[in-house]
């Protein structure tokens, strides 16, 4: 999942964690422009400062992932479009078990710094992100790896393992090498457009020092990073790529805003080309697109927001008081009035834009229905004291909290209170020293486009988003039978019947999906945001 | 002369110890962590978590820490920030754009504050006193963030006579923010100039200056103007120390990548040893600059000695 933390933003954005997918091209016929555009020229991108060096299995935040998506090809490419899975630098990945890959290389592509990318650069990239000395911040994304665990430190200062590389990847030639997973993992080629799956350079893993290759890595993507300084970070389409992302602009450089009304602002006099986070006040009354004519977009991307009922409450462990919090709740109201439609009331668990979404996995329990709510909120014997609902303060929840609160009053009369923490980090901290009580706000965006990503790091027992401790045999049985499903259908199907048994024990409350909102100036044409609500700079050109 | 500038700068070197300690102090012993929410929202790996404290010395004593800390500050190493960035070449990046800010405001306040100062007070009780004793009290009256917006969107947006933000700091660019920042300090220099010039304006050696006949110029901009600058110097000194520092607000509104946008959101990402760091800068900036101003009184009045 990839970390938001553009704090400062607007309505949702921060810290909204979670990692999209896909993409239901068709509905979201405003994503991109069409306009005749040219080849060559430069274009200028708000972007923000990276959190972490520039390596692929260490940047799990859009300031850093932005620039890296541009920079790094992977076995797969997601299509900005509908968010599936295409080969890139892959030519075959082929399983007949979902559990030993053989995956198959183009042969031509080059990394910035000339050499060819080979087998290799991939396994000892991975093996490398996942040993655990090397403490990556993405290094969970091997885990279904065999030979995984030997990689973990040993130590308590962690500066051992019992192995540096995992048992299940093999080098066969240059051109090929195989994956052998712990138990099978039907959406692992899905998986593998993540970034943390990006090859490295020979020159990178050589070195002793990364430090400056985390200024300026070395990708093998349709752009590379010309410059790194604490304003701008500069892109410059790559010569020698060879995939078919091939860009139409010359250059593209992020410059750092540290105010997304000081980007928005430079957007509507021209100054700054793309701006991808609209300020909350401009979404009032739609504002933003008076000030914006005919250069405004909005994007369904992978990124859902919860409730989740904290496990320590005890009151709350009751499946009919959760049904009727839930009920009670009028989602439609609440994304007309307070987010102008920037987002869409949930019926599920799992992000439209991926693949495997079906629709109404929550049934009755997502849709409004004040007087069913009283009735099951009354013979569930009510909830005794104060509620909390917490949210954190920097990301524009507290309006929608409010709503959230006084519709409980109103419909069901419990006393329910809005509890603000200072910032994202301290509702983190909280929730992740399990302090809270009530209910929180948790978000996800889809790292991969699969409704797997929606299920599994969530709600499956144990897993490490499990901020509600949720746990049942029975969901956890069906995640395993299709993750070793043969066919995707298959898996999908399976996945759906784990999503329906969410809505049966309701571990959280959906609220609503979250699209994403974007300017351009009247420079550039054919923009496009992509369902995981990044750029598709390949596409953008100046007219 | 000489031994008064020494004793000065030896006497920096508490303050120094002083407040970066006391920063320091408040910086990490406070609860919350730079890792809280830093792997969104799950938690960060065990191995990543190992990491970063052995990196970052978290795992020590915090008073362990200090110490190591400050025997890198005096080598002049203000260490590597939670972004895996150099702390001092954060800085070095940002403190010209700062700086430059800094000096266009202080023009301003100068040639705008003073010049308006003096017209009140050498006009005392009549219309143009008045207008500016109002102007100034609106002014002062508006907080840096509503003049800043609405500049921002009356001169940028609408008339487009400046840059809309200072994204890349030049000087045109700088211009606007400048004057917004100056527009605070512009009223308080106009009044204290104002109040110190009718107080001289009234006293013994003014009227023996007169009497000797010299002109109504000579008489204010030489003998009283001079002696009323001492408390305006002292202000606009301390005013440019501060502005050194960073103007939060004024840099958030226009991107400008300066100090105290830097100091913000160090801040707020709990960026401990940016922090400090910045801090460091921000206090040795400031004692030169009161340094300056106790030397400049010499200057102004002769009768001031520092020895």
């Amino acid at each position: 999942m990839r970390v938001r933390t553009r704090s400062i933003a607007a309505v949702a954005l921060a810290s909204s964690v979670a990692l999209l997918a896909a993409a239901c091209g068709g509905q979201s016929g405003t994503g991109s422009t069409t306009a005749q555009g040219q080849e060559g020229g430069e274009i200028s991108v708000r972007g923000c400062t990276p959190e972490n060096p520039l390596i692929p299995t260490n940047t799990n935040e859009v300031c850093g992932g932005n620039v890296l998506d541009a920079v790094t090809a992977k076995l797969v490419h997601y299509n900005s479009d509908t968010a599936k899975p295409e080969n890139d630098i892959a030519e075959s990945i082929e399983t007949t078990d979902n559990q030993n890959f053989t995956i198959k290389l183009k042969t031509g592509y080059k990394f910035s710094d000339g050499t060819e990318v080979k087998a290799h650069n991939f396994v000892d990239a991975w093996n490398w992100g996942a040993y655990g000395p090397n403490g990556q911040l993405n290094s969970y994304f091997f885990e279904p790896i065999e030979g995984f665990a030997d990689t973990q430190c040993t130590d308590e200062a962690c500066k051992t393992a019992k192995s540096e590389t995992m048992s299940g990847l093999k080098v066969v030639d240059d051109y090929t090498f195989t994956i052998k997973t712990t138990s099978p993992v039907s959406n692992l080629p899905v998986r593998l457009g993540y970034t943390a799956f990006a090859p490295q350079s020979d020159a990178f893993l050589n070195a002793s020092d990364k430090t400056e290759l985390g200024k300026l890595p070395i990708g093998a993507g349709p752009f590379k990073v010309t410059s790194n300084t604490a304003t701008e970070i500069v892109i410059e389409k790559f010569a020698d790529y060879s995939g078919s992302n091939k860009p139409h602009v010359d250059k593209v450089t992020f410059k750092i805003y540290n105010d997304t009304s000081a980007a928005f602002n430079d957007v509507v006099a021209n100054n700054l080309d793309l701006t991808d986070v609209i300020p909350a006040d401009q979404l009032v009354g739609d504002a933003w697109k008076s000030q914006l004519p005919d250069r405004n977009g909005s994007r369904e991307t992978g990124i859902i927001q919860v409730m989740t009922f904290s496990s320590k409450d005890t009151q709350l462990k009751n499946v009919d008081l959760r049904r009727a919090l839930s009920m009670a709740i009028d989602r439609d109201l609440i994304t007309k009035q307070i987010f102008n439609g920037a987002r869409t009331p949930a019926t599920g668990w799992v992000s439209p834009v991926v693949d495997g979404y079906k629709a109404g996995a929550c049934g009755d329990n997502c849709t409004f229905n004040k007087d069913e709510a009283k009735k099951l909120y009354d013979a569930a014997g009510g909830y005794d004291g104060t509620l909390l609902l917490s949210v954190n303060g920097d990301g524009g929840h507290k309006l929608w909290a409010d709503a959230v609160c006084n519709q409980w009053k109103a419909n069901l009369g419990v006393d329910c209170k809005v509890n603000i923490t200072p910032d994202f980090k301290t509702l983190r901290q909280q929730i992740n020293n399990r302090e809270l009580t009530g209910l929180f706000r948790s978000g996800w965006q889809m790292d991969y486009p699969s409704i797997e990503n929606f299920l599994t790091p969530i709600y499956a027992t144990g897993a490490s988003s499990n901020d509600g401790d949720y746990s049942n045999a029975n969901f956890d049985a069906k995640l395993k039978e299709a993750a070793a499903a043969t066919s995707s259908d298959e898996a999908n199907t399976l996945y759906q019947e784990a999503e329906q048994i969410l809505g049966q024990d309701m571990p959280t409350i959906p609220q609503w999906y979250q699209n994403s909102q974007f300017g351009y100036s009247t420079k550039v044409t054919n923009v496009k945001m992509t369902p995981f609500s990044t750029w598709d700079l390949s596409a953008v050109q100046v007219k | 002369m000489g031994k008064y500038i020494v004793r000065r700068l030896l006497q920096m070197i508490p303050v120094l110890l002083g407040t970066t300690f006391i920063i320091y102090m408040m910086v990490f012993v406070l609860p919350g962590s730079p890792l809280d929410g830093k792997c969104g929202e799950r938690p960060c790996p065990d191995a990543f978590v190992k990491k970063f404290e052995e990196e970052f010395n978290l795992d020590k004593p915090v008073l362990l820490r200090y110490l190591l800390y400050l025997g890198n500050l005096f080598r002049g190493n203000l260490g590597t920030n939670f972004y895996g960035n150099s702390v001092l070449d954060e800085l070095r990046q940002r403190f010209p754009t700062t700086l430059e800010l800094a000096l266009i405001a202080v023009f301003f306040i100068i040639v705008v504050g003073i010049g308006l100062g003096v017209i009140a007070g050498i006009r005392k009780g009549r219309f143009a006193d008045h207008l500016i004793t109002v102007t100034t009290l609106i002014l002062i009256s508006m907080p840096v963030f509503v003049i800043g917006g609405l500049a921002q969107m009356v001169f940028g947006l609408k008339l487009g006579w400046f840059p809309v933000t200072a994204t890349d700091g030049t000087f045109n660019q700088l211009l606007l923010p400048g004057m917004v920042l100056a527009s605070l300090y512009i009223a308080y220099v106009a009044r204290l100039t104002r109040t110190s010039l009718i107080e001289n304006l009234r006293a013994d050696y003014v009227r023996t200056a007169k009497a000797k006949g010299l002109t109504r110029g000579r008489q204010v901009g030489l003998h009283a103007l001079r002696n009323s600058m001492i408390p305006v110097v002292t202000y606009i000194g301390l005013s440019f120390g501060g502005l050194m520092g960073g103007a939060i607000v004024t840099e958030r509104i226009f991107n400008i990548n300066g100090i105290g946008f830097f100091l913000y959101r160090s801040i707020t990402q709990r960026d401990g040893v940016s922090v400090v760091g910045t801090i460091a800068l921000i206090v040795i900036v400031y004692l030169f600059v009161n340094l300056l101003v106790d030397l400049l009184y010499g200057v102004l009045d002769p009768r001031i000695s520092l020895d």
